[in-house]
């Protein structure tokens, strides 16, 4: 086979290596470069959050003395979150990154990690993660694999984990303002302390009866391991939206409804429409009301709302299930 | 003006991400001239969806989603090369066929199994977010597909247009169908996971698009697809940047609007 392939189609193919390797010794340049905070550069630590709730609680323990970023905006999914170039050049030029972790962040966490050049940390490093139904969780706190439960902050004690870690990693940054990070930390505690009395308070007042939870998936179960209660079924196996339920989970779960006489199904705000309707049919096939409850879960809600802070996020949150456990 | 266009090169993500675009830039508009012309314009998308079963099998045995996902691709492109054997069905049905049945094995698979994550999403890769192994990785993919499309041009061209006439003068039209068909789905799994679904799906069959109005001529079509892939990743790149929007999605929307100007002046110029 002699065919004329004509010079110009390897020319472009040279100049397409050359450009290749060229590119491959910038890279490496860049990835080389030092990235420190200079306590006395006259500049405030630059810190990032991923998700509006890690924001809040970062932003009650650094206060004026950091300049937060939260990636991850109002009422977005950060499970399924489209990063733009603003959000990336916060990120690269944040001298402390603070992520969920336990898998929360998916791919953003990937990208994180690749552009980043300050340290990326997870706050929940050290928490005891609720794994599969029945399953031990696994310690890795920053698995890509996510077989635990991401949803951490829907126990307030667990924050207590995250306020230590936040603390400890803007000390060590930023030695200069320990005090600050202290003082401002202390006081948080008080308050998610507060919150935590509070919640047990209501708790202990409902019957045995009332302790039965039916949820979407992965939303209250650091709520119910603390505070008692049992998720005696879930809407849909999986959080994927692909993953639809069989006939038999959704059969099985009539049943359950029917036996148990529960009064509410909790749903995620951020939850498609399917998952409502799906709840709601499941409703329609019960001879008695169930009612379909909405609950904030990946993000908080616009300042000014219910639900713009951790802790009225979880006053809103629990006003609704006990609400609706109790009617 | 000069820097206007080295501000965003400051940052090491741009820089990243940039490569990376035009990268897959030059894979994929090199293999939609030919993904165009034999009717297979939905070979990405079914791909992009059919890896899933092998994406979960992965997960639950623990290796490596990225190897899952190539298997997967690659039992895809035997099936539609096997069912479009000899004609015996179109390519783009047998595309149908295969994909579907995978990704509803990946669904089944999927509801199966207990993860907080969504794994129908977890390969999903974003421009703005690439490493430089992924960089490397699609810099490879680069120049093992134009080194095929250059040495392999007059044997694609003949099996592309005249398959009959391939096997008269001595060419396997199978061997090059298997070939195109694996270079295809190896370059869309590779930069799904690096720079996203939508973007890989748009510079598997837009470029080529255009490029086919402005010309019949399969060596033009080529290198008026590896222009317009190149301008494309490069304006939406700079226009993400300063207009803050997400950067696959704007790179799509130039070619998509390339391809409406082009269009458009053709209809006006025909009357």
């Amino acid at each position: 086979m002699h065919i004329p392939r004509g010079g110009k189609v390897a020319r472009f193919v040279c100049t397409l290596l050359v450009t290749y390797f060229l590119s491959n010794a910038y890279l490496f340049g860049i990835g080389a470069r030092e990235h420190r905070f200079d306590p006395d550069g006259g500049e405030k630590l630059r810190v990032v959050a991923s998700t509006t709730i890690v924001g809040d609680v970062v932003a009650n323990i650094g206060g004026d003395a950091i300049l937060l970023t939260v990636l991850v905006g109002v009422g977005q999914d950060p499970h399924s979150f489209e990063p733009t170039p603003a959000t990336l050049a916060a990120i690269e030029s944040a001298h402390l990154v603070f992520v969920n972790g336990f898998g929360l962040e998916e791919s953003l966490l990937e990208a994180i990690d690749n552009a980043a050049r300050g340290e990326v940390l997870s706050v929940s490093r050290g928490i005891e993660p609720l794994g599969e139904a029945g399953e031990e969780g696994h310690d890795d706190d920053r698995s890509p694999h996510g077989h635990v439960d991401p949803h951490v902050w829907f126990d307030p004690t667990n924050v207590f984990v995250w306020i230590d870690n936040i603390e400890d990693a803007l000390i060590h940054a930023d030695p200069r303002h320990r005090d600050i990070f202290e003082y401002r930390a202390g006081a948080y505690r008080q308050q998610i302390r507060e919150l935590d009395e509070s919640i047990r308070r209501r708790v202990v007042l409902l019957g045995d009866h009332e302790r039965k939870l039916v949820t979407d998936h992965g939303l209250l179960g650091y709520f119910a391991d603390e505070y008692g209660f049992d998720i005696i079924g879930t809407v849909l196996p999986g959080t994927s939206t692909s993953a639809d339920a069989s006939t038999r989970h959704i059969s099985d779960l009539l049943r359950l409804l029917r036996k148990e006489k529960v009064p509410a199904i909790f749903v995620g705000s951020t939850a498609g429409q399917g998952m409502e309707k799906l709840a709601s049919s499941l409703a329609g096939e019960l001879e008695r009301e169930v009612r379909i409850v909405g609950l904030l879960t990946g993000s908080l809600n616009p300042p000014g709302e219910p639900g713009d802070t951790y802790i009225s996020y979880m006053e809103f949150n629990i006003d609704r299930v006990l609400g609706a456990l109790t009617q | 003006m000069v820097e206007w266009l080295t501000e965003p090169l400051s940052y090491g993500f741009a820089v990243k991400g940039l490569l990376a675009g035009l990268f897959a830039a030059a894979s994929c508009a090199a293999l939609s001239a030919f993904v165009v012309w034999r009717g297979m314009a939905f070979i990405g998308d079914a791909i992009a969806h059919s890896i899933l079963p092998g994406v979960v099998l992965a997960f639950l045995l623990g290796f490596s989603l990225f190897l899952g996902a190539l298997a997967a691709a690659f039992v895809t492109a035997l099936g539609i090369g096997l069912l479009s054997r000899k004609h015996t069905m179109r390519e783009d049905t047998a595309i149908g066929v295969i994909f579907t049945g995978l990704f509803a094995l990946g669904i089944i698979m999927l509801s199966r199994i207990t993860s907080y994550k969504d794994l129908s999403h977890i390969l999903l890769g974003n421009i703005l977010g690439v490493s430089v192994s992924d960089v490397i990785l699609m810099a490879g993919i680069m120049v093992a597909v134009i080194l095929t499309v250059t040495f392999f041009y007059k044997e694609l061209l003949v099996t592309s247009f005249d398959p009959g006439h391939s096997k008269v003068i001595g060419l396997s039209p199978e061997v090059i169908r298997y070939g195109l068909l694996f270079l295809v789905a190896l370059t869309v799994v590779a930069g799904i996971q690096t720079v996203g679904v939508v973007l890989v799906l748009a510079l598997l069959i837009t470029p080529a698009a255009i490029a086919s109005l402005l010309s019949k001529r399969l060596l033009v079509i080529v290198f008026i697809s590896e222009a317009v892939a190149f301008f494309s990743s490069i304006a939406g790149f700079y226009a993400s940047y300063y207009l803050n929007l997400a950067s696959g999605a704007s790179i799509v929307l130039v070619l998509s609007a390339i391809f409406a100007v082009v269009y458009v002046t053709q209809r006006i110029i025909a009357k």
